[in-house]
């Protein structure tokens, strides 16, 4: 430890910490505009200036490390004098159109010329003319003319992501910020530069001229669009939310995906659900609500409480999780109620990992998922700790999950042979009895899974993404974190929905089997009334034709939600609940960590928050619910996470079954996994990046269809299924298999019984 | 009794006196009373020589006012300047007559001298909702007769 004296105040640092960073620990500001810790110093903009004895000028706080009884002042006479003349010279060619500009009031070159600038400017010469609003990217404009060239934009698209899409261009003081002619910037993470610009140059086209910070209201949130549950801060304006902004936390640097960041309209989607319907028909909610308590009454009466049955679609907050458990086992009786995953598989809970664990592991294995497209942020975070501290990184997957801006290691199997391969490995390097019970009756792993097996089982702290697929992997995934012994194994489930941990929190089994028997009993007609609670069966229940069946055969299917599920032509009913955004709640993440949102919108319409509607339903049952809002979340908890079950699993053979079928010799072999790309919630300024064709396949195998220019529409066809699809290239996807992502709505690939498909290129229909 | 009358007589004294003096109260509104040059009545919304509106929609106003009076949604124009002077204008602009506290901070405030608070003073509705002045009604500033 280092100890240094800024401002007659001491301060004790660890070695290598920036002069900028000891100053904040002891509660001193210096100003700065290029440097952040994620990105490292640069000391580009010169606004940190301090004066430091000993040394005969004055230097960047930014980019001198703090060294042993260093005494640094930061307002001494030499130092404003020195901020004063840096800020002036920023001034130069600044336009001076703050009233314009949307970063008006939340700007730190407003702040700093005003807390330690010169009151006057003294050159008269015009100002250098640059662009103003030119677009880099559908969400990303350019104002040249404000920029200070501090460059954390191009460092962070660059060097912090990999993607050098954002540039400088010209030299001297015609250096601008721009993108390369004629490509924009794509990035999934482009938008996180507009957070980092500290003036107005990179902003945000969804919100130009929207609002400003006096009359917004601005709650801290968490995204909404995928289990990660980034930190946010959500903007609302007269009612509606404008911006999602990162918000940096202790640990967390507050980075949003795009997908996550732009789909903050959701709540006014034009599909939105804002109104009751009944049969069809309009009705107010609370009608709707007296209705559905009405029915369920007499149903119990007559057929018993059992023939009532609930499915969250795991969306809602977790204070609706425990108030529909509580509607459940209070109000109806029943005891059918469940979740509806996308995913066979249930994770042994016991595994689950955390973000801390994860950047204390030396190890990383991607089970099946690319992070890239199903957590982006947890992309970003293992990128940073490869660079950091050299995280080894594994995959295996039934395609290439590694891609330039993530090196590492990577074992391609054939579809559905992900467990076989894993359970083959470890068995390879332990000889745990586990190990080998899961290895039971397959073949040996050949050398290179060798490797995989050693670098797993003799990983220090292992951490491991996994979406989900193929339900054998739990058992291979038990088996490998037993013969690991005492060193840590975790899972970080990278399926959605956003909130299914809450269902664990409140109670609500969230096993496959609970769920899948719910919609068997629903089929054979054993279910008078089925509530589905944000749940879109149909859509994401990987046996889609029993998900049809159920909700065909069930006489009365209600739905309470935000957008209307698939089949809603079936429904009896639907009522339209709040979302995201609009009321404060408690969502549970992929670490099983409480977050607490805050709304800073209204819910349009009839749209009311699902315990309210509940409580409707419940009166008009003849049982209210009594003492709702008195359940605190968080009690019971451990650090805010979810309280883990031991680890009971018995682990028996992987079998073989799936992993066993080959494809035909001019067939084609479906893989699938989640793309937040395509399944985050409708959104009319997400649209603009909206992938449309959500299916990939190899290039090479798109040319031999036909399909020159590496996109078009194609027919999957298996038996007598099939369904049209929007298809582009993607060269990770291996030969001879077609990707095709879960929970997209009309891409009913869990109605498809065998992975075995063909591939047809299908007429574009001019429609819509 | 005689204290009483004597009090009377004094009270008399001042009423007769003031006959005579001119008076403080006018004819309304047959005759208006003149204001000072720098009155602060309802606020206008000023335009250029072009025609331009010089309200940028910058919200300054809003900020400054202290009594929540004003409301500003702003927005990028279609086309060259085809509203204000700059890309930037205010679709919305509204005051609330009755929050207004006529202290004058919003003209003071605006950066562009768009806001100015005019000496019309005549300000009386039938109802509330009309005492809260829109953008086209601030556009076209009410003359005092």
């Amino acid at each position: 430890m280092i100890r240094l004296t800024i401002d007659g105040r001491e301060a004790t640092v660890p070695e290598g910490t920036m002069v900028v960073d000891a100053a904040a620990t002891v509660g001193i500001d210096i100003p700065i505009y290029c440097y952040h810790q994620a990105l490292g110093p640069l000391g580009a903009c010169r606004i940190c200036l301090v004066e430091i004895e000993k040394m005969p000028k004055l230097m960047t706080a930014c980019t001198t490390a703090a060294t042993d009884g260093m005494v640094v002042h930061t307002q001494s006479k030499a130092a404003e004098k020195g901020r004063r003349g840096i800020l002036e010279f920023l001034l130069i060619n600044h336009p001076l159109d703050c009233p314009i500009c949307d970063k008006g009031g939340e700007c730190f070159l407003q702040d700093y010329v005003f807390q330690y600038g010169a009151g006057q400017a003294r050159f008269e010469e015009a100002k250098i003319q640059r662009h103003k609003e030119y677009p880099v990217s559908p969400y990303i404009l350019v104002d040249q003319e404000r920029c200070v060239l501090c460059q954390r934009c191009v460092r962070f698209l660059g060097e912090y992501v990999g993607e050098e899409q954002l540039l400088m261009d010209g030299r001297g003081v015609h250096t601008v910020i721009t993108n390369v002619p004629g490509i924009p910037v794509t990035s999934p993470f482009s938008g996180n530069v507009i957070d980092l610009c500290p003036v107005g140059a990179l902003l945000s086209e969804p919100y130009h001229y929207r609002a400003r910070p006096w009359n917004i209201e601005r709650e801290e949130t968490y995204c909404s669009q995928c289990p990660v549950g980034c930190p946010s801060s959500v903007t609302g304006r007269d009612g509606q939310v404008v911006r999602l902004e990162g918000r940096p936390t202790p640990g967390q640097w507050g980075w949003l995906c795009d997908h996550g960041r732009f789909t903050y309209d959701f709540g006014t989607h034009p599909t939105r659900l804002t109104e009751a319907l009944l049969d069809a028909n309009p009705v107010t909610v609370g009608r709707a609500a007296q209705v559905l308590g009405e029915r369920l009454a007499a149903v119990v009466r007559e057929h018993g409480a059992d023939a009532v049955a609930i499915l969250t679609g795991g969306s809602h907050i977790l204070e609706d999780h425990h108030a529909l458990r509580r509607f459940a086992d209070e109000v109806v009786g029943t005891s059918r109620i469940g979740l509806v995953k996308p995913v066979e598989s249930d994770l042994p809970l016991a595994l689950l990992g955390t973000f801390a664990e994860l950047e204390q592991s030396d190890t990383v294995l991607l089970l099946g998922t690319d992070p890239y497209e199903s957590v982006p942020v947890v992309h970003l975070g293992l990128r940073e700790q490869v660079r950091k501290r050299g995280l080894r990184v594994k995959a295996l997957g039934d395609r290439h999950l590694l891609r330039e801006t993530l090196a590492g290691e990577e074992w391609v199997v054939e579809p559905g042979g992900m467990a076989a391969a894993l359970a083959a490995a470890t068995a390879a390097a332990s000889s745990h009895p586990d190990a080998r019970r899961a290895a039971e009756g397959l073949d040996p792993a050949d050398e290179s899974l060798t490797g995989l097996g050693q670098a797993l089982v003799e990983a220090d702290a292992l951490t491991i993404l996994w979406d989900g697929r193929e339900p054998d992997l739990v058992r291979a995934l038990v088996a490998l974190a037993r013969a690991r012994g005492d060193r840590a194994t975790r899972v970080l489930p990278t399926f959605g929905p956003r909130n299914w941990l809450a269902a664990v929190r409140a109670g609500i089994p969230t096993d496959y089997e609970t769920t899948r028997r719910i919609l068997m009993d629903a089929a054979d007609g054993r279910i008078q009334v089925l509530l589905l609670w944000g749940a879109d069966p149909i859509r994401d229940f990987p046996d889609g034709d029993l998900a049809a069946r159920a909700l065909e055969r069930c006489p009365e299917v209600y739905f309470g939600g935000v957008f209307p599920p698939e089949g809603a032509k079936l429904l009896a009913g639907m009522l339209p609940t709040a979302a995201w955004a609009e009321e404060t709640g408690t969502y549970v993440n992929m670490e099983g960590r409480l977050q607490t949102a805050h709304g800073a919108a209204s819910a349009p319409g009839q749209a009311r928050p699902t315990r309210s509607i509940l409580q409707t339903v419940a009166r008009a049952f003849g049982s209210p619910l009594r003492r709702l809002d008195e359940w605190d979340p968080y009690e019971g908890t451990v650090e805010d996470r979810v309280v883990l079950p031991p680890l009971e699993e018995t682990v028996t053979s992987v079998s073989r079954s799936e992993a066993a079928q080959t494809g035909k010799d001019s067939g084609f072999r479906l893989i699938s996994g989640f793309d937040v790309a395509v399944t985050h919630d409708p959104s009319e300024v997400a649209a603009r990046t909206k992938e449309e064709r959500p299916a990939r396949m190899h290039p090479q195998d798109l040319e031999d269809l036909g399909l020159q220019d590496g996109s078009g529409l194609v027919q999957i066809l298996s038996g007598d299924r099939s369904f049209r699809v929007g298809v582009r290239s993607d060269p990770r996807i291996p030969r001879g298999r077609v990707f095709v992502p879960r929970g997209v709505t009309g891409v009913p690939i869990n109605r498809l019984t065998t992975t075995d498909v063909a591939v047809r290129v299908a007429e574009e229909v001019a429609s819509r | 009794m005689l204290e009483a009358l004597k009090g009377i007589a004094s009270g008399m004294k001042t009423t007769l006196s003031m006959l005579k003096e001119p008076r403080d109260t006018y004819p309304y509104p047959e005759k208006r009373r003149e204001l000072a040059p720098r009155y602060r009545g309802k606020h206008m919304l000023a335009v250029d020589e072009d025609g331009h509106e010089l309200c940028v929609g910058c919200g300054l106003c809003e900020a400054v006012c202290p009594a929540h009076a004003i409301r500003v949604v702003a927005a990028g124009a279609e086309g060259d300047r085809t509203v204000s002077w700059t890309e930037r204008y205010a679709v919305d602009y509204e005051v609330d007559l009755i929050r207004c506290i006529f202290c004058g901070m919003c003209e003071e405030a605006c950066p562009t001298n768009a806001v100015r608070l005019t000496p019309f003073n005549e300000l009386a509705a039938y109802d509330r909702k009309d005492m809260i002045a829109k953008k086209e009604e601030l556009m076209a500033p009410p003359v005092r007769r």
